[in-house]
């Protein structure tokens, strides 16, 4: 009876190991090995790091140098027409630092970030697959490599967003944005250098570095379910750029 | 349904001053394009609807206007995933419930409307019992 037990565990350890189902999903302390162990549910709130605003992440230290067009665009911008007040959901480089939780599950071929805020899923590919002209979205195509204790992801297949380089400042991102992320464990920290460049829009690569700690034991993530009424009811409360 | 509204003009010119020195250049400003953070409204009367929901909660309710006639002001709290934390929930204002409330005035002609609003019980205690009574942070967009 024992026997038959072990034999069991050990198929089933065989069985999901093989078909890469045994994704780490809790936060050990930080591997000293090629693979960091970055998986679990991170706090991304003001536990970890201040909230967002016009001057957070990006302040007078790391400002975007922007182009000529960038800067036009910054000139005409209205509030009113930010996506977000539609409920589009946020994207890197902004959804890395919104103040809510993330979840990172780490497969053999792929890590999947998934985000409190706007309900948002990233596939991370790691087995090389290369993204085709079919594969534009929202959050783009990610690629990733574990490299010198960190998980490397780059980024592009962006559509065109108005506000999609960051909506405090009203600075647009074009399909030649690429974002380049680099992952790494502090101690029971998660950190993460997010580097942006978009010839488009910026004179050279802009970035900052955040972290997050790790959520408390048993949370759950919630669901975003954004509310379009909601979304759109502070507009109303500004006065109008454009009759 | 007691209600009266003023407009605090000390530290105007400071506000004005840590603004232009701290903003970045051509920034377009968080809560500024929606709320006058150099003045203060206050209102007081009953809950019409509560909508407990992301991206941004928002509380309405009946109180006169500045020219003493009945509006529904508007009052934006934070998402429904930080409420939470502090303990609101969908349940926490039902219709009907007098609420007095101070905050920023929203800056759209004819609109009414909060933010960064202190919200207590008409007798004053916290909306949650426990809770403390502060203003609202701006919540993050």
């Amino acid at each position: 009876m024992k026997r038959i037990g072990l034999v069991g565990i050990a198929a089933f350890i065989a069985f999901t190991g093989a078909k890469g189902f045994l994704a780490v999903r809790a936060q050990a302390p930080a591997a000293s090995a090629q693979i960091p162990n970055l998986a679990g549910i991170w706090d991304g709130t003001t536990r970890a790091r201040p909230v967002n605003s016009e001057t957070v992440p990006w302040g007078k230290d790391n400002f975007p140098v922007l182009n000529e067009r960038a800067l036009a665009y910054q000139k005409v911008f209205d509030e009113a027409l930010a996506p977000k007040y539609d409920c589009q959901p946020a994207t890197p480089p902004a959804i890395e630092y919104d103040p809510y939780s993330m979840e990172v599950v780490q497969m053999p071929d792929r890590v999947i970030f998934k985000y409190e805020k706007d309900d948002q899923v990233r596939t991370v590919w790691l087995d090389g697959r290369q993204p085709t002209v079919h594969d534009m979205s929202l959050q783009g195509f990610s690629v990733g490599r574990y490299e010198n204790g960190a998980l490397i992801v780059d980024t592009d297949h962006y559509y065109f967003d108005i506000t999609g380089f960051d909506d405090y400042n009203g600075i647009p991102s074009s399909p030649l944005k690429k974002v380049h992320e680099r992952y790494w464990r502090e101690g029971t920290e998660l950190k993460v250098t997010v580097t942006v460049e978009d010839e488009m829009f910026l004179r050279k690569p802009a970035s900052y570095t955040t972290r997050w700690l790790p959520q408390r034991p048993g949370y759950k993530m919630s669901t975003w379910d954004c509310d379009p009424e909601a979304s759109r009811a502070p507009v109303k409360m500004m006065p109008s750029k454009y009759k | 349904m007691n209600a009266h509204r003023w407009t605090l003009t000390v530290g105007l010119a400071l506000a004005a001053a840590v603004v232009m020195k701290t903003a970045p250049a051509l920034a377009h400003h968080s809560s500024a394009p929606f709320y006058d953070a150099t003045k203060k409204v206050e209102a007081q009367g009953p809950v019409t609807k509560f909508l407990f929901k992301n991206p941004h909660s928002f509380l309405y309710f009946q109180a006169p206007d500045e020219k003493g006639q009945a509006v529904e002001w508007q009052i934006e709290l934070g998402p429904a995933a930080s409420l939470t934390r502090t303990g609101w929930t969908p349940e926490t204002l039902k219709a009907g419930t007098i609420i007095k409330a101070s905050g920023q005035p929203s800056r759209a002609e004819g609109s009414h409307g909060m933010c960064c609003a202190k919200i207590t019980r008409a007798d004053g205690s916290p909306i949650v019992a426990g809770g403390r009574v502060t203003e609202e942070q701006q919540p993050p967009r």
